[in-house]
């Protein structure tokens, strides 16, 4: 631990971290534009000079360079130092363009305040500016090359750190380049930090572009929606519309950076559709009206066929205060216990995939990025939890071996084994690569052989996570229950949706699967069905078609769901950017999001003038929606009910793992409940047969496969039109006779409930036998797990 | 005063004394020529640089001046002025929409200090009377003129080197483009 005095004051620090970072732990900012925190040094810009004027090394150095040690005295004021970044300043300014009115970085833009704190404001070189030509980087990044300043920051986070090649620097001297060597979108999913990372206007948000100056956004930290990894973000809002996402740090989570499905998902809560006032039985009301309707027709049906008779659904992308709400007005009026999962099974395997990260065995996404092996089992990094990918490129970085298996095709930025088995196989890869002498893992490897290409691979995890002293497992919640027992291998679950963690951490044991319900449903035995933030097309495509027997659908969404338009009742809620609320990750951890705008229309123009409406009205338009807790929690003052005043906090404390948490003031990293362990051993999972057909994955893509990105125009402009692409195995093709002639691009129709799907096929040998891996589309939504022979035909 | 004994006669010789200055003042200005501007029937020429309503002016080439840079807004300690940004359909960066609320401003001149690119201008206009109050928020198509104003000569595009006011290597004291793909010196 060396000590040293930083501008008359000590600090202590770790050995091997910089003098720019240990200043930066007493609060005094050195001026730096090629230093990054996730990037570490580069010493390009020559721009953190101090001055140590006692101790190991004497004179003016560059603080991001200069390990700290022991005796250093460093004046970061010096005249000489100051003198010296004044120069630099002024010689990066030499080249850069008089363009900042015209530039989206002006107002947080790491040059200009540097070259306004350095004094410096008239350029005395009289030469020529040199220029570039810019280049289209596809639909998020905006280029302008004129402004760069060489700093190295975006080629080595896009090289080193993300590990793709397309865009790095060209040309030397001074005419070093940073770009594609031609023209094209970025192929990097996490291009979207390029923004927050250049300390210039070079690259710049683009669909954020013009859209405001930072100063008059409203801005409150967030939590990422589209997966269930719990990203920390900062959600920036101007005229109620989110107008941009930018990463937040947490240490514990995604660290610096964030990927662009969470950068770009947002616009959700600003687009025409959204459910903005209350409706009954299809016409547009005061939402007092529709809350006393409601209330009437759900007392009615009490009177009627009994309070069983009415079902309450939560969805999988609501807060926990939403989720605690639900379940909180579930019991005190007697209602079934609300359901949140496609089924029963689904919610035990989630409860215990959660369960059993123990202290000493879970690990933080963070954790993940310092393991030296790591085995993913049923996840396809990119697609299921982006930011997990660059978290496994860290750990290869270090040297960690990756082992990935995943039925899918799995492409990563990183050197990695992939073992393409089919689900029912993963006991069984678990069994063999951690080595446990399971006579289970033997028989169900007699039972379910390893095809011969495979043992390779086995092999190298098997000895990967044997030498390995930081292992690491992430796994899909399934798995829970053939987990090995060892406190050693770190356990990192990766669940379906944002809020699967909160719904299994609240549901109580009773809940029925959405299968279930939909029995009930379709037996009369359910009559009132309240659904709450979720749509049911997508979800439980087996309750949507039954939905015409109820007597009573209830939607409280925000989204224009199809279920919002089936619905008898709708009560607009608000979006995580309007009331916040508390998120649970994949790892159970909390955090909690702020609300930043005011849930009213967007200001936009109107349709008669070119500018926003001249008259103001009182209350503003579009205000009607409301948080679903507090919708929920009016409906059961309706019903001459009270619920608890947090009903969150009441629930919580009823549950072990997180009885005792201050949930009203959550650390700035989140708060992981220390669980358990699982109460009782699950049963192991029936392992499913596919003798007779294809087992069905279903896979997410990076954009608008999550339910709010959907409803993203930006993210949805990034999708393909056309038909949805199905994925086979290049032998099974040739076995159902699909593999002839033009083999890739087959058009192919599924078989979907009872309608059939026109489909693109494509084939694969990157990916197990005996799967079809079908998109996350709500059309194909609902497939059998086990698609029989004549579910995929010619077409 | 109070302890300076004076006599009857003199108060009265005083008193006298300034009434016969006063009507003598009266009496000379009444000869005069008046010094009175009929104000509403002779306007005053006033200095260009009086701070008066607010104008947006437009470059030497006839476009506009304005890019919604938002330091205008910023500047503004009355919030009196709002703008959406845009991309123009010449790729210039250009107000979708700009609203001066006139019944606001304090005409302090600090937008115009502000402004970047001299478009946003103060004139010495300074008496316009509406009947509505909301008459006197302005809207960019009353706010634009057709000249330079003040400073006719200078047009921002020429200087900044973006694409969008001609291609790169054409502004003012800019180099060629570096051929990226090329070491020859």
């Amino acid at each position: 631990m060396p000590d040293l005095i930083i501008d008359g004051r000590a600090v202590s620090v770790p050995k091997g971290t910089m003098v720019i970072e240990a200043a930066e732990r007493l609060g005094i900012m050195i001026p730096r534009f090629c230093w990054h925190k996730a990037l570490g040094a580069a010493g390009a810009c020559r721009m953190c000079a101090v001055m140590f004027t006692a101790g190991p090394v004497k004179g003016l150095e560059m603080s991001c360079m200069t390990p700290a040690a022991d005796g250093m005295v460093v004046e970061t004021f010096h005249p000489e130092a100051v003198a010296f970044r004044r120069s630099i300043i002024e010689l990066l300014m030499v080249n850069h363009p008089h363009d900042c009115p015209v530039c989206d970085e002006g107002g947080h833009c790491l040059l200009q305040d540097e070259t306004i704190s350095g004094g410096h404001s008239l350029r005395r070189f009289p030469g020529r500016k040199r220029t570039y030509l810019d280049q289209n980087l596809g639909p998020f990044i905006q280029h302008e090359m004129n402004r760069c300043i060489h700093c190295y920051r975006c080629a080595r986070f896009y090289q080193e750190y993300c590990g793709y090649r397309d865009f790095g620097p060209m040309q030397n001297a001074n005419r070093v380049y940073f770009g594609r060597f031609d023209d094209g979108a970025l192929e990097n999913p996490f291009a979207g930090n390029l923004a927050d990372l250049c300390p210039t206007g070079t690259l710049t948000d683009k669909p954020a572009r013009f859209v405001s100056r930072r100063w008059d956004c409203l801005r409150a930290p967030s939590v990422c929606l589209h997966c269930s990894l719990g990203c920390n973000v900062t959600a920036l809002s101007r005229y109620r519309r989110v107008a941009r996402i930018e990463a937040r740090e947490n240490a514990a989570v995604n660290g610096s950076f964030i990927c662009d499905r969470g950068r770009f998902s947002a616009g959700y809560e600003a687009i025409p559709e959204r459910p903005r006032s209350a409706r009954l039985d299809g016409n547009a009301v005061p939402a007092i009206e529709a809350e006393t309707a409601l209330a009437a027709r759900l007392a009615a049906l009490a009177e009627k066929h009994g309070p069983g008779s009415i079902a309450i659904l939560g969805g999988l992308r609501s807060t926990m205060e939403t989720q605690a709400a639900g379940i909180a007005l579930a019991q005190a009026a007697g209602w079934r216990a609300p359901a949140f999962f496609a089924t029963r099974t689904e919610q035990a395997a989630t409860q215990a995939a959660l369960a059993v990260l123990t202290p000493p065995r879970a690990r933080s996404l963070a954790e993940i990025g310092k393991a030296d092996a790591v085995l993913v089992l049923g996840v396809s990094p990119l697609f299921d939890a982006p930011m997990l990918a660059l978290a496994l490129r860290q750990a290869s970085r270090a040297g960690a071996k990756i082992i990935v298996a995943d039925p899918r095709p799995v492409a990563l930025p990183l050197p990695f084994t992939h073992l393409p088995v089919p689900p029912r196989q993963f006991p069984a890869v678990l069994a063999v690569a951690t080595g446990s002498p399971d006579a289970a893992a033997a028989a169900a490897q007699k039972r379910l052989p390893f095809a011969p290409e495979l043992w390779p691979g086995l092999e190298t995890a098997a000895k990967a996570l044997a030498a390995a002293k930081r292992p690491a497992l992430v796994f899909t919640p399934g798995l829970a229950a053939a987990l090995p027992d060892d406190d050693r291998l770190g356990l990192f679950p990766v669940l379906a949706q944002a809020s699967s963690a909160g719904a299994a951490l609240l549901a109580p044991t009773d809940a029925p699967g959405l299968d279930e319900l939909a029995a009930d449903v379709a037996a009369g035995r359910v009559k009132g069905l309240v659904v709450v933030e979720a749509d049911l097309f997508a979800a439980a495509p087996g309750l949507a078609a039954v939905l015409g027997k109820l007597d009573l659908l209830v939607v409280l969404d925000y989204l224009p769901t199809p279920t919002v338009a089936a619905a008898h009742i709708v009560l607009p809620t608000t979006t995580i950017f309007e009331s916040g609320g508390i998120l649970a990750a994949s790892d159970g951890r909390l955090q909690a999001a702020s609300p930043v705008q005011s849930p009213g229309d967007p200001v936009a123009r109107d349709g008669a003038g070119s500018h926003p409406p001249r008259a103001f009205d009182r209350p503003l338009p579009g205000t009607d929606p409301a948080p679903a807790a507090f919708l929920l929690d009016r409906l059961a003052r309706g019903l001459g009910l009270t619920l608890p005043r947090e009903p969150l906090a009441a629930l919580a404390a009823a549950i072990p793992a997180l009885a005792g948490l201050d949930l009203a003031a959550l650390p700035q990293d989140g708060l992981r409940p220390a669980f358990a362990g699982l109460a009782a051993p699950l049963p192991a999972p029936l392992p499913l047969s596919a003798e007779s057909g294809l087992a069905v994955i279903y896979t997410d893509a990076l954009f608008a496969t999550d339910e709010p990105g959907r409803y993203a125009p930006l993210a949805q402009a990034q999708t393909q039109a056309g038909p949805p692409v199905l994925l086979l195995h290049a032998d099974d093709a040739a076995a159902l006779g699909l593999a002839d002639g033009l083999a890739d691009g087959l058009a192919v129709s599924l078989e979907c409930g009872n309608r059939l799907v026109p489909a693109t096929l494509h084939l694969s040998r990157a990916m197990a036998r005996g799967v079809i891996v079908v998109p996350r589309v709500p059309d194909l939504a609902g497939l059998p797990p086990i698609l029989g022979p004549c579910g995929l035909r010619r077409r | 005063m109070a302890d300076k004994k004076q006599g009857v006669v003199g108060a009265f010789l005083d008193g006298a004394a300034g009434l016969a200055g006063s009507y003598a003042a009266t009496m000379t200005h009444l000869f005069r020529k008046p010094v009175t501007e009929q104000y509403p029937e002779y306007k005053r020429p006033l200095p260009a640089r009086t701070r008066g309503r607010i104008v947006l002016t437009r470059s030497p080439d006839g476009k506009e001046r304005c890019v919604a840079c938002y330091l205008c807004s910023g500047a503004c300690p009355v919030n009196c002025i709002s703008m959406q940004s845009e991309v123009g359909p010449d790729g210039r960066r250009q107000a979708a929409w700009f609203r001066i609320n006139f019944a606001r401003c304090i005409y302090c001149g600090l937008c115009e200090e502000a402004c970047p690119t001299l478009a946003l201008q103060l004139t010495p206009e300074f008496a316009f009377c509406k009947d509505d109050i909301a008459d006197f928020v302005y809207e960019k198509e009353q706010l634009l003129v057709e000249h330079g104003g003040k400073h006719p000569d200078y047009d921002f595009y020429a200087h900044a080197g973006v694409a969008a006011g001609g291609p790169k290597g054409s502004h003012i004291g800019e180099d060629d483009p570096v051929d990226v793909k090329s070491i020859l010196p």
